[in-house]
């Protein structure tokens, strides 16, 4: 293990030192002082109401938690997991695998690798969350973050070996593990009768507060809580309200967490069976096959089916074009389960009372809809994120590298705003006849005839920020196509969307003014003027986005393949 | 067709390349070659449009290319030795994709033939991670040669080729030359630079150290006289001042 040790230490000290040494860069160096300021502000900075989101901590939580948690573990077992523990580098095959080492000693390396990142998001999430009013140390609650984060990371792996296993051993793997099937089965049928039993007093309930803590107390009953339970304690030692309570709870979230590591270590004989020979070149194609039929880390799915695209015109559409079938073939539908699952929470949660199942269904949809206006540009990544891998080949092409950047988020950006737009038109059309709408049916139709532009303006500028990232600091920032969806990646995400939507609320500063100063001196704006509103300001949106791209192509221009290489 | 003049790359203190000036007119064959970091894959990323140079000028077919990229890119081909491929495009796909950036509208005409050529036609939707090596650089050849380029620029062309594709690869090198073409070819196989080119530029550290005809090179290093071509490389390639 000494070998890998040093494996680990040195690649971690060499890419520290690589990236301390691009600070040098003055665009680098400006870049670390507002990360460093940012981090400082939304994480270090003494507060007195606790950390961003320690209201969490307030609430009866902890049952919608686990419930959370079991839903993403659902996800990895029905679309298969982000394996990056078990993904190897090029690299390790080439070298790791022929060397004389064990085939378990591989796998512990792995984890010991992906531990790294799960103690840096449990750190991120102790300042996330900070004290919350209660008595735990910061200490006790990093551990009790490190337990449950490692608890996930170590169940989406052994999921990951499972899912291997039944693609090698066909019925003979399934039967191998027919008890993680039937264990997960079972508390998936749980839930669903907990739900089905509480359905009345969760359709009553009073408001979304109310329908959460109801939600809570369904969960919390059996046969719900049999299924949850292993879950739940895991979850707990983080809620914990005192020193006492956490050392009483943080004894069998430990053994919870032993148990994944035993059946992790079990499943990966059936791994070793299945996957890798000792020979390199072989395990180089297990991998690259595994990674292909999970749609998890690696590449496109096969070239069925393609999209027509003219001989003439624009070169810029062929960039888009590019993406579009990039999207079809890299697309990951496991990256809308949470946002899908959560929306229809919210949907329930707002509309409680409501006897028609279109105010229910519309609810759901706009709840979705504004998830993916926040979230949706991080979930796709058919742009520059992925193609800045491709700088080369990108640079050697005829294109304006203006128009290379416009079509590059137009690439991620239509998709998602067409994707919202149709939530909205949905949520419209069910509502048409309903009296529970807030709002007069004016407004409404305003809404509806400002909607694709605004949604379009808004997605565009979030997208036209990562992208700016993605070329400004290609050093810094991981590029590819799929967005990190582990665990190991919760802290990090958490703070990348919190920055993107700082930047859009400095873009929407001048719109919101012309929103202001456009309608402001009205008492009762008429849908007329709000939807005049919404579309000059879309238009201001639309001219700073196109002032970005056009400082962003220049960028783009001066780039240099070594930055990423 | 291509003309450089003091073309100088610099990496902060690093000096890459150092004003280096030459010129490889229609039908010529410019073998560049050099020891492991003399700085010939940065001249011809520079070359390229990838990199811009720290100093001097790059003309490719008259068009300058800091002035003028979109036309000298329109203008030049750029195959380098590991082959940049989209993995999400299939074979078919990724010469629509250039037929449509370089305006060439009879890529229903050209496909066939082309990817015949280069032994393609079976895995015409195949994905490059479907590949082997030498079919993935087959392909990096044929979205290079798609739109006839005025100047092609080869980086190391024959690198994961089999001998049949190698043999081709020199045919299809001599006849771009023989039909107008302006060719760079970067190697260290130093028979297929003595084979393909007309004349040579050596690099060493980033600077020329002999440039011409090899008859010429010879001329100005009597003692290199009546000596292999490797020879000749590692005595210009030693350290030694530079021309």
């Amino acid at each position: 293990m000494s070998a890998f040790l040093y494996l680990v230490a040195t690649t971690w000290r060499n890419r520290v030192v690589a990236r301390v040494r691009r600070a040098r860069s003055p665009r680098y160096a400006a870049a670390l002082v507002v990360g460093a300021l940012y981090v400082w502000t939304f994480l270090l900075r003494p507060t007195r109401g606790g950390g961003a989101l320690s209201f969490l901590l307030g609430q009866p939580t902890e049952m919608l938690v686990t419930v959370l948690v079991v839903l993403t573990l659902m996800g990895s077992w029905i679309f298969g997991s982000d394996t990056t523990a078990l993904a190897f580098s090029h690299a390790e095959l080439s070298i790791l695998f022929p060397a004389p080492v064990s085939r378990r000693a591989l796998i512990g390396y792995k984890l010991f690798r992906s531990q790294i990142a799960v103690v840096i998001n449990a750190l991120i999430w102790v300042f996330v969350l900070r004290r919350g009013g209660t008595d735990v140390a910061s200490p006790l609650r990093a551990i009790a973050l490190w337990v449950l984060f490692s608890t996930m990371s170590l169940h989406r792996l052994g999921s990951a070996l499972v899912r291997s296993s039944w693609r090698e051993h066909g019925v003979a793997g399934r039967r191998r593990h027919r008890w993680s099937i039937l264990v997960f089965a079972a508390v998936g049928l749980a839930i669903i009768i907990a739900i089905a039993q509480g359905w009345t007093e969760l359709r009553f309930a009073g408001g979304p507060a109310e329908f959460f803590r109801t939600l809570g107390r369904v969960l919390a009953r059996p046969p719900a809580l049999l299924g949850l339970y292993p879950f739940l304690l895991v979850v707990q030692p983080t809620f914990a309200h005192s020193t006492a309570q956490w050392a009483l709870r943080i004894g069998p979230a430990l053994a919870v967490l032993a148990l994944h590591v035993v059946w992790v270590l079990n499943s990966d004989t059936a791994f070793e069976d299945a996957a890798i020979e000792a020979s390199a070149e072989r395990a180089r194609r297990v991998e690259a096959r595994s990674r292909r039929r999970a749609g998890t880390t690696g590449g496109p799915r096969p070239a069925t089916g393609t999209i027509a695209l003219a001989a003439t015109g624009h070169p810029a559409l062929a960039i888009f074009w590019k993406n579009m079938l990039c999207l079809r073939r890299t697309a990951q539908l496991r990256v809308f389960v949470g946002p899908i699952a959560i929306a229809i929470a919210i949907g329930a949660a707002t509309s409680t009372g409501a006897a028609e199942p279109g105010d229910i269904f519309a609810a759901t949809a706009v709840a979705l809809a504004g998830m993916l206006l926040v979230f949706g540009g991080r979930l796709i990544r058919n742009d520059l994120r992925h193609d800045m891998q491709h700088l080369p080949l990108l640079k050697v092409l005829p294109i304006s590298p203006t128009h290379v950047v416009i079509a590059e988020v137009a690439s991620a950006a239509l998709p998602m705003a067409l994707l919202q737009m149709v939530l909205v038109a949905a949520a419209y059309l069910a509502t048409l006849n309903s009296d529970l709408v807030p709002m007069p049916l004016a407004v409404r139709h305003a809404i509806i005839l400002a909607a694709p532009f605004v949604i379009l303006g808004v997605n565009a500028a979030l997208i036209t920020v990562q992208n700016a990232t993605a070329v400004l600091f290609p050093g810094w920032i991981r590029l590819g196509p799929h967005v990190s969806t582990g665990v190991e990646a919760l802290g990090q995400n958490v703070l990348a969307t919190a920055a993107n939507l700082i930047a859009l609320a400095i873009a929407l500063i001048v719109p919101l003014l012309v929103v202001y100063f456009t309608i402001g001196p009205i008492t009762e704006p008429s849908a007329t003027s709000l939807t005049f509103a919404a579309l000059l300001a879309s238009a201001v949106l639309a001219l700073e986005i196109y002032a970005a791209t056009r400082i962003v192509g220049r960028a783009f221009a001066s780039a240099e393949p070594l930055e990423i290489e | 067709m291509i003309a450089v003049r003091e073309l100088t790359k610099l990496y902060g203190d690093f000096t890459a390349v150092r004003s280096l000036s030459f010129d490889v007119g229609p039908g010529e064959v410019l073998g560049l070659v050099g020891p492991n970091g003399a700085g010939k894959t940065t001249t011809l990323r520079c070359l390229a449009g990838i990199i811009a140079p720290s100093g001097g000028t790059v003309s490719i077919a008259g068009h300058e290319i800091q002035r003028e990229p979109l036309a000298a890119k329109r203008a030049l081909a750029f195959i380098p030795d590991e082959p940049h491929l989209f993995d999400y495009l299939s074979v078919e796909e990724h010469l629509r994709f250039i037929a449509r950036l370089y305006g060439v509208t009879n890529v229903e005409e050209r496909m066939p033939p082309l990817l015949d050529e280069l032994e393609l036609g079976e895995k015409r939707r195949a994905l490059p991670g479907e590949l082997s090596r030498g079919m993935r650089q087959k392909l990096a050849i044929a979205c290079g040669l798609l739109h006839d380029p005025a100047v092609l620029i080869l980086d190391e062309p024959l690198t994961g080729l089999d001998p049949g594709g190698m043999r081709r690869m020199r045919a299809t090198i001599a006849a771009r030359a023989a039909a107008g073409s302006a060719v760079i070819l970067s190697s260290h196989l130093l028979h297929l630079v003595e084979e393909l080119c007309s004349k040579l530029l050596v690099l060493r550290r980033g600077q020329c150290a002999a440039y011409g005809p090899l008859e010429e090179i010879i001329g100005a290093h009597p003692e290199l006289a009546g000596r292999s071509l490797e020879d000749i490389f590692l005595a210009l390639t030693a350290d030694a001042p530079a021309v």
